[in-house]
């Protein structure tokens, strides 16, 4: 099985590719980060998690139109690969599994 | 910008979208600020780096780009640019062009070095005409500064000089608003200069006003420059001289004594050593003595050298029109007190008199007034000249280049197809061998530094100048040394690499194509071009080397050989003569002469006029010469008619000896013994004659640049030098014992002397240097050319290695086969020979102009010059063509 190398900003990223898609590129991916978190998400960090995302083959990526709010630009549309879903399944299925073990006590005492 | 080409579309349209959602939620300025923001996390590796392998069939980001741009064909966005500047395809070329140099080493060595020696020459001559050009520029105020000198014209000879009477400075201040400061300073020879036991002859000794430090910048190193030359009797002193003086001891206050007279002069200033790059030059800057304002006029006395500051971005040829109204007046009186002439009059013979302001920083090379400067001036014309040999040696490196890069080109065009073939484009091609230029002309930089490096010491001695590679560290000039670089790569290999990338591919691969004749032509005309200039340079050294033969070898007219002249003998006041008397009882010496003139080197004699006493009104300038009876036979000067000076004959004082130049001005041809001249006109008009006792053959008294002019002696004392004739040939101990009864006077000047032959060859230094200078860039530029004709004569030997294999079999001898191969060469030889002919005949015709004896140019010396170019070009061109005449002729035919 091959070691997942995936890094936590970057598993959020592809989580979010996943939620938009059909529609994931980056900008849009930027802003739903920021809505959801909080925080400031910079475009171009957003961008730098995909390529290397698309890198690992986590991502594929297409030509979409442009639009005139891009300045006639076109956008790269995101996609997850099968092997990306599987990573994020993984990686799910590891979370759970620990968030099973975690005693109910335990986590009373958080609250 | 910065972007990766790859991702610039995708980025740019991220970044403008949410800037255009910002600005409808928060606003412009908010969403600009975040527009930067964002920007700024772009700058990461990953969006810098340049994609790798884009024609890598797993390349998922290009053949996605590759599908859309097919659909959006109709508006490309994408950069063109991207296509060409990529920056494997650069590493590509890298690669091919050191694998194409290292294969071709023959070609590649020429090429380098042939540039190399161009670059370094054009550096070398670089730094020379800097300096010539930075005269006097450390003055901050260089660019105000002007020198006022006088126009003069006597009798149709522009007699004019940089210098005026004491009084100009004065007036110029006082009347010419716009001068805002005026200074003088005068030249006042050699001085013996003296502190406690250590005396020195000061050859570089100016006497100044106070306000000199005003226009001039001379920093100060001890002293105040507002107070330290308004006492007479103050002196002040460059770091140098106090160093030799005092070593380190503080020379503020302390008193040096000048000349025979003992003269206290008390120092109070210090000043760094006056710049190398400066046209006037001291050790010591003396004041003016108090009865210095005796002497009032502008061109009464006119030792001063005159200099005045004008205000900021002031027109100076107002001013000079100004000070000219101003000399017209001062200068119109005088001629008028002294001359009993008004100005009409003066100009009515067609003499005329004026002034002119010398921009300071144009002084060095423009000013005319040769010897009259304080130091020897450069030349414009040299400037020009050396600038011109610079451009001329690095376009001949840059032809040759050109030349071989192109002539190797059809060793290429396989590769060159094949790139075509697998979808190169011409700009492709071009780029390609533009980078394989570039990395030559720099390879070739580096080494002419190198060069530059080694040769500069030699440089220096030949040009007597102390020039560093210093400038070189200019930051301003390294660029323009590496932008000049690449512009001679880019010149350089633009030819081919237009002529390269233009192959038709079908053509190459087909391996039908061969350099046509067509492109022999222009080829030809660079090897015309070349040998052109060789030509011209291997005339003009011949030539130059002729004119200096001829000057050596010139009778002077007088014995130059086994004469000695002791310098500073005025020095030993009253036992001159006493010393002159001991030295000849001597046996090694057979006579010796009292002499202020010595023949050879320039001895400033003003001209005189004589009148002929049956023709009061024509004069004849002359020069006049003192001397005692031993005069003439030391310097074995022939006698034509008449007789020698003689003690025996009391009667002489008021006799003459002239030269035969000066009999046929004063037009007594016939028997001019016992004929009288009028010799000098005192105040009220009283004559004092002269009678001709002898005429002496003419002889040279100065270089053979100047015509033999009328020549009067007179018999009298006349201090200075000791002439010795001798007849030895122990000439150190000879020395010893002049030197040990010369102190025997103890006089305040060392004893020094020379050989008459040594200062005849001193006179002729100048030319010496160039001839040097000829030899050196006329080897040069047959060296370049020869590498050139090496290269290309490699080429032509490859290219018709069938034809000669052809010929071969069918019959035809080497002789005939490497005739055939150097008769093009021959022929563009000859043409250049034609071409060069008279455009070095010309210009050497201008370089003779300067002297008055001279040597003629022969037809012969042409012919040399072509046997020459074509003997190198055969050399040249014979070891390649015999080499390919040699060859088996199948092996050549076998491959086809």
């Amino acid at each position: 099985m091959r070691r997942s190398d995936l890094g936590e900003f970057e598993e959020v990223v592809l989580l979010a590719v996943a939620a938009l898609s059909p529609n994931a590129y980056t900008v849009a991916i930027a802003e739903e980060l920021e809505r959801e978190t909080g925080n400031i998400v910079t475009s171009g960090a957003v961008h730098a998690a995909m390529q290397r995302l698309e890198q690992k083959h986590y991502l594929k990526s297409v030509w979409g139109e442009a639009t005139a709010e891009r300045g006639g630009r076109r956008k790269r549309l995101y996609a997850v690969t099968g092997l990306g879903g599987r990573v994020l399944e993984e990686s799910r299925a590891v979370r759970n599994r620990l968030w099973d073990r975690i005693l109910p006590a335990i986590r009373l005492e958080w609250n | 910008m910065l972007l990766a080409p790859h991702v610039r579309e995708e980025v740019l349209g991220d970044l403008q979208e949410r800037y255009v959602q910002r600005v409808q939620s928060q606003g412009v300025s908010k969403a600009r600020r975040r527009y930067w923001l964002e920007t700024l996390a772009y700058m990461r590796p990953a969006f810098i780096k340049r994609q790798k392998n884009k024609y890598s069939s797993t390349g998922r980001q290009s053949a996605g780009r590759k599908s859309a741009g097919r659909h959006s064909a109709g508006r490309q966005t994408a950069e063109p640019s991207a296509l060409y500047y990529c920056h494997n395809m650069i590493l590509n070329y890298l690669k091919i062009a050191l694998r194409n140099l290292k294969r071709q080493k023959v070609s590649t060595s020429i090429n380098v070095i042939g540039l190399a020696i161009g670059l370094a020459t054009c550096i070398l001559i670089m730094l020379y005409v800097q300096d010539e050009l930075s005269y006097d520029r450390y003055n901050e105020k260089a660019d105000r500064i002007f020198r006022v000198a006088q126009k003069v014209r006597l009798n149709g000879d522009d007699v004019g000089g940089p210098t005026l009477g004491q009084s100009a400075a004065t007036d110029l201040k006082q009347q010419v608003p716009e001068v805002l400061k005026a200074t003088r300073f005068r030249g006042q020879g050699g001085e013996f200069v003296s502190y406690g036991t250590s005396s020195f002859k000061e050859d570089n000794l100016l006497v100044a006003d106070s306000s000199f430090f005003d226009v001039f910048s001379i920093p100060f190193l001890k002293g105040n420059p507002k107070r330290a030359l308004t006492e007479p009797n103050t002196v002040v002193i460059t770091d140098e001289t106090a160093r030799k003086y005092f070593g380190n001891d503080d020379p503020i206050g302390k008193v040096l004594s000048f000349g025979r007279e003992k003269i206290p002069y008390r120092i109070t200033g210090v000043v760094s050593n006056v710049p190398a790059s400066s046209h006037f030059r001291f050790d010591m800057l003396a004041s003016f003595a108090a009865d210095e304002e005796e002497h009032a006029g502008w061109i009464y006395r006119m030792n001063y050298y005159t200099y005045v500051l004008l205000p900021e971005h002031h027109d100076f040829k107002k001013v000079e029109a100004k000070i000219a109204r101003l000399a017209e007046k001062q200068i119109g009186g005088e001629l008028q007190q002294w001359l009993k002439l008004t100005p009409e009059q003066f100009r009515a013979k067609g003499d005329d008199f004026g002034i002119l302001l010398q921009p300071l920083t144009g002084i060095h090379l423009y000013s005319a007034f040769g010897t009259a400067e304080l130091s020897p001036g450069g030349t414009i014309m040299y400037v020009y000249v050396l600038s011109a040999i610079a451009a001329f040696m690095l376009l001949i490196a840059c032809v040759n280049f050109m030349n071989l890069s192109t002539a190797t080109a059809v060793r290429r065009s396989r590769e060159v197809g094949v790139r075509k073939v697998l979808g190169s484009v011409k700009g492709q091609l071009r780029q390609q061998f533009l980078i394989e230029s570039l990395l030559l002309a720099i390879v070739a930089l580096l080494v002419g530094l190198l060069i530059v490096a080694v040769a500069l010491p030699f440089f220096n001695q030949l040009t007597s100048k102390a020039l560093t590679m210093n400038l070189l560290t200019n930051s301003s000039v390294v660029a323009g040394l590496i932008a000049g670089t690449v512009l001679v790569g880019l010149l350089a290999g633009s030819y081919p690499a237009f002529y390269l990338a233009s192959f038709k591919p079908v053509l190459v691969l087909k391996g039908g194509f061969s350099a046509g004749r067509g492109n022999f032509n222009l080829r030809s005309g660079l090897v015309v071009f070349q040998f052109f200039v060789t030509i011209s340079m291997i005339i003009a050294t011949v030539t130059a080397d002729r004119q200096l033969r001829y000057m050596q070898s010139q009778k002077v007219g007088f014995d130059r050989e086994q004469v000695l002249v002791i310098q500073n003998t005025d020095m030993l006041r009253n036992n001159e003569a006493v010393f002159r008397d001991q030295i000849i009882q001597s046996p090694q010496v057979i006579t010796s002469s009292i002499s202020g003139q010595v023949p050879v080197g320039n001895s400033i004699m003003d001209k005189t006029t004589v009148m002929s006493k049956e023709n009061p009104d024509q004069g004849v300038m002359s020069r006049f010469y003192f001397v005692d009876p031993e005069y003439i036979p030391t310097l074995a000067i022939s006698m034509t008619q008449g007789r020698n000076f003689s003690k025996s004959f009391p009667t002489d004082s008021s006799a003459v000896i002239l030269n035969e130049t000066a009999i046929r001005a004063l037009g007594w041809q016939q028997d001019p013994i016992g004929r009288e001249l009028i010799g000098h006109t005192d105040d009220n008009g009283v004559k004092t004659y002269y009678r001709v006792i002898g005429v002496v053959k003419d002889f040279h008294f100065e270089s053979l640049k100047q015509k033999i002019e009328p020549l009067v002696m007179f018999l009298g004392r006349n201090s200075g030098n000791i002439l010795v004739k001798t007849r030895t040939d122990q000439i150190p101990t000879f020395l010893a014992s002049l030197k040990q009864q010369w102190e025997s006077f103890s006089p305040t000047a060392p004893f020094s002397y020379s050989f008459l032959d040594d200062r005849f060859e001193h006179v002729y230094a100048s030319e010496q240097k160039i001839e040097q200078v000829l030899v050196l860039f006329s080897s040069l530029t047959i060296f370049i050319a020869c590498l050139g004709l090496f290269g290309l004569a490699t080429y032509t030997a490859e290219q018709r290695t069938k034809e000669i294999g052809v010929r071969k079999v069918l019959g035809a001898s080497v002789g005939s086969v490497v005739a055939l191969l150097c008769n093009d060469f021959i022929k563009l030889i000859l043409i250049a020979l034609v071409l060069a002919s008279p455009i070095a005949w010309w210009g050497m015709n201008q370089w003779l102009n300067e002297f008055a004896y001279k040597v003629t140019i022969d037809w012969w010396i042409f012919g040399v010059a072509g046997l020459l170019a074509v003997g190198i070009a055969l050399l040249t061109v014979s070891f390649q063509s015999i080499k390919a005449a040699m060859m088996n002729p199948v092996k050549s035919l076998r491959s086809e």
